[in-house]
C-alpha cells in the first residue's frame, strides 16, 4: 500500500450500493423496466444486468458488513479489499448508468437528430462509453468533486484501465495482415511509424511533456481513440493529457471528415483511391466510413478500401506500443539525472503489462480465442454447412429473379454469374471445384460477397424479397467468435470503469496548465500526414489494392 | 549548478510520488503484475464457458 492507509474507511457506502445494485436487478427481474429497455435497446442485455446487479451488490453488502464488523487496518484486505470497496462500487454503479442508460440514450437523440444535422453526431464525435465515460468523470470531479468515501477507490482506475488494454490484445490478430495487399500494409506502416516519429519531434521541438507527447503520437498515428488509451499507461500519461489527446484527434477527425470528400470529388480521385487516402488520412473508424460514404454512397469499394486501409492501420498497434516503450524509457531519466542503459530500457523499466497485450495479441493471432483470421472476433466463413446456407424459400425467390432476363437487365456480368452462383451454390462460396484450394475458394466467395454488397449499395434490384434473400446471405458468411465477444465486452467494462476513474482525476486547473500546445502539434502531424498521404494515394494507388 | 540539477531530480521525485498517490499500489511492477494475472484467469475462464465447455 503506497498511501491512505490511514484514510477514514467509510463504511455503510457499500452496504448502500450494495443494495441499490440488488434492488435494480429485482426490478429488472420483475419486468418493471421492460418498455424502459426496450425504449432504450438494451433488453438484450437484461439478465446480465440481473446477475451484474445481484453478484456485485451481493459482494457490496458483504464487504460492507465486514467493515463495520472491523476497523480497517493496514493489511492486505484492508488496503485492497475494505478501503476501495466503496470506491469501487460508486464507479461500478456509474460504468452501468453510462452502459445501459447514457450511452443508448445518446444514440437514440442522434439518431432522432439524423435527419436534420444529415450525420449521427454520435459517431462522428465517437460518443461511446469511452468518451463519455471521462466526460461524466471530469464533469463530477469539477462540480461535487470526488466523493471522500470514493478516493481510495478512484485510485483502481488505472490499474483497471491496463486489464482493458491487455484485454484489447485479443480483439487483433496478426493473420488479418495476410489477406491485405503490400501496398496497403506498406504505406500504412509508412504513415503510421512515420506520423509516430513526426509528433515525437514535434513534442521535443515545442519541449512539450514526454507523456503528453508520447500519447498524442499514438493517437495521431495509429486509430485515434483506442490507441490513445492502449497507449497512455506506457508513457505514464496523466489522465488531462490522455483527455486532451482523444479531443485533439476527434475535432482533427470531424474537420477531415468534411474536407475530405470535396477535395477528393476536386481532384477527381477515383473510389480506390479516395478510399485508401480516407483510411489513412482520417483517425477515427466511424469518421473514417462517414467520409467514404460522403464521397461515394453507391460504390461499395469506396467504404471497403477505406476499412481495409483502417483495419491496416490498427493492427500496427502493437508495433507501436513496443516502440513507445522503449523511446519513453529511452528519453526518461533515472532519480538522479541519468540516462537509462539499455537493459534497464528493455528489461528493468519495461512496463510489463506491455508484454501481457503483446501476449494476448500472440494467443489471439495464433486462433485461441476465435479463427487466426478473425478481426474484432468477426471472421468469414464460406465452408459449406448449412449454418451459411440461404433457406428454401430465399433460394426459390431468388431462383425466380433470375429466371427472368428482364430482373437482370443493367446488371454487370459479373454481377449477373454471382446471382446464379448463389442460386447454384445455396449460398456465399468459391468455385466448387476450387473447394480444396482454401485460399483460391476464400478469394473467389470474397470477390462474390463484394458484388453482391455492390448490387445492394448501387439499388439495382427493387424486389424487397430478393434484396431480403441476398442480405441473409451475407449475413450467413460473417461469424464472430464468442470467446472474442464475451473477451470485448470485459474490455468495455475496464475502459469504461477506468476512464471514469481517471476522468476524476481531471481537474479545470490540468486542462489549463496543458495549454494549446497538443492542439497545435496534432494540427500540424494531422495535415503533414493528410497531404504526404494524398501525394502517395495519386501516385502508388491506381486501382487495385 | 547543483542546484540546477536538484531541482529537476526532485521534480521527478515529486512526478513519482504523485504517479503512486492515484494508484492503490506500491509499486508500478507489482500493479502490471497482478493486472496481468487478473486478465489472464478472466481469458481462461472465458475460453472455459464459451469454448472448451460448450
Amino acid at each position: 500500500m503506497a498511501n491512505g492507509a490511514n484514510d477514514a474507511a467509510p463504511r455503510g457506502w457499500s452496504i448502500l450500493f450494495g443494495i441499490i445494485m440488488i434492488a435494480y436487478g429485482f426490478l429488472i427481474r420483475s419486468g418493471t423496466l421492460d418498455a424502459l429497455l426496450r425504449y432504450l435497446h438494451t433488453h438484450k442485455d437484461a439478465d446480465l444486468q440481473v446477475t451484474l446487479c445481484f453478484i456485485l451488490g451481493g459482494i457490496g453488502i458483504a464487504v460492507g458488513i465486514i467493515s463495520l464488523l472491523r476497523t480497517p487496518g493496514d493489511g492486505i484486505f484492508d488496503n485492497f479489499v475494505l478501503k476501495p470497496a466503496p470506491g469501487v462500487l460508486f464507479l461500478l454503479l456509474l460504468a452501468m448508468v453510462i452502459r445501459w442508460y447514457f450511452e443508448p440514450i445518446v444514440h437514440i437523440w442522434s439518431k432522432a437528430a439524423a435527419p436534420t444535422l444529415g450525420f449521427q453526431f454520435h459517431k462522428i464525435f465517437n460518443l461511446n462509453y469511452v468518451v463519455l465515460g471521462i466526460i461524466v468523470g471530469i464533469v463530477l470531479t469539477n462540480t461535487i468533486g470526488i466523493p471522500r468515501f470514493a478516493a481510495q477507490g478512484v485510485k483502481t482506475a488505472r490499474f483497471v484501465l491496463k486489464m482493458g488494454v491487455i484485454t484489447l490484445g485479443a480483439r487483433y490478430s496478426i493473420a488479418e495482415l495476410a489477406n491485405l495487399g503490400q501496398v496497403s500494409i506498406w504505406m500504412i506502416g509508412f504513415f503510421v511509424v512515420g506520423t509516430v516519429l513526426l509528433v515525437l519531434w514535434l513534442g521535443r521541438l515545442f519541449q512539450t511533456p514526454h507523456s503528453m507527447t508520447g500519447v498524442l503520437s499514438s493517437g495521431m498515428g495509429v486509430c485515434g481513440v483506442s490507441a490513445t488509451v492502449a497507449c497512455a499507461p506506457v508513457v505514464k500519461a496523466k489522465s488531462h493529457e490522455m483527455a486532451y489527446t482523444i479531443g485533439t484527434i476527434l475535432l482533427w477527425g470531424v474537420g477531415c471528415m468534411f474536407l475530405f470528400p470535396t477535395v477528393g470529388k476536386i481532384i477527381g480521385m477515383n473510389p480506390t483511391q479516395f478510399g485508401a487516402w480516407a483510411g489513412t488520412g482520417i483517425l477515427n473508424s466511424a469518421q473514417v466510413a462517414a467520409a467514404a460514404l460522403a464521397f461515394n454512397a453507391v460504390d461499395i469499394k469506396t467504404l471497403k478500401v477505406a476499412e481495409i486501409f483502417n483495419i491496416t492501420r490498427v493492427l500496427f498497434l502493437p508495433i507501436i506500443v513496443l516502440i513507445l516503450a522503449y523511446w519513453y524509457n529511452k528519453v526518461s531519466e533515472d532519480g538522479v539525472g541519468r540516462k537509462l542503459s539499455m537493459k534497464e530500457v528493455f528489461i528493468d523499466k519495461f512496463p510489463l503489462f506491455v508484454l501481457g497485450f503483446i501476449l494476448m495479441f500472440v494467443l489471439s493471432s495464433s486462433g485461441v480465442f476465435g479463427p487466426p483470421e478473425h478481426y474484432k472476433g468477426k471472421y468469414l466463413d464460406f465452408s459449406y454447412n448449412q449454418r451459411t446456407e440461404l433457406t428454401p424459400e430465399e433460394l426459390d425467390v431468388v431462383g425466380k429473379f433470375i429466371a427472368n432476363p428482364e430482373n437482370l437487365k443493367g446488371m454487370t456480368d459479373t454481377e449477373q454469374a454471382t446471382l446464379m452462383d448463389l442460386h447454384k451454390q445455396r449460398q456465399i462460396a468459391g468455385n466448387y471445384s476450387d473447394r480444396n484450394n482454401e485460399k483460391v475458394f476464400r478469394t473467389e466467395a470474397k470477390e462474390r460477397m463484394v458484388t453482391l454488397q455492390g448490387i445492394l449499395a448501387a439499388k439495382k434490384i427493387k424486389d424487397k424479397e430478393v434484396k431480403s434473400a441476398i442480405k441473409h446471405g451475407i449475413k450467413q458468411v460473417h461469424k464472430k467468435s464468442k470467446t472474442v465477444v464475451v473477451l470485448t465486452d470485459l474490455m468495455i467494462w475496464f475502459f469504461a470503469y477506468g476512464l471514469i476513474g481517471l476522468g476524476m482525476q481531471i481537474t479545470r486547473q490540468a486542462i489549463m496548465q496543458a495549454g494549446g500546445m497538443p492542439l497545435i502539434i496534432g494540427a500540424i502531424s494531422g495535415t503533414m500526414k493528410a497531404v504526404l498521404s494524398l501525394i502517395v494515394v495519386l501516385l502508388l494507388i491506381k486501382d487495385l489494392v | 549548478m547543483e542546484e540546477e540539477k536538484a531541482q529537476p531530480t526532485s521534480a521527478r521525485g515529486e512526478a513519482s510520488m504523485e504517479e503512486r498517490a492515484l494508484s492503490v499500489f506500491a509499486s508500478e511492477r507489482s500493479e502490471d503484475i497482478t493486472a496481468m494475472v487478473l486478465t489472464f484467469v478472466s481469458a481462461f475462464l472465458v475460453l472455459l464457458f464459451t469454448k472448451w465447455w460448450v
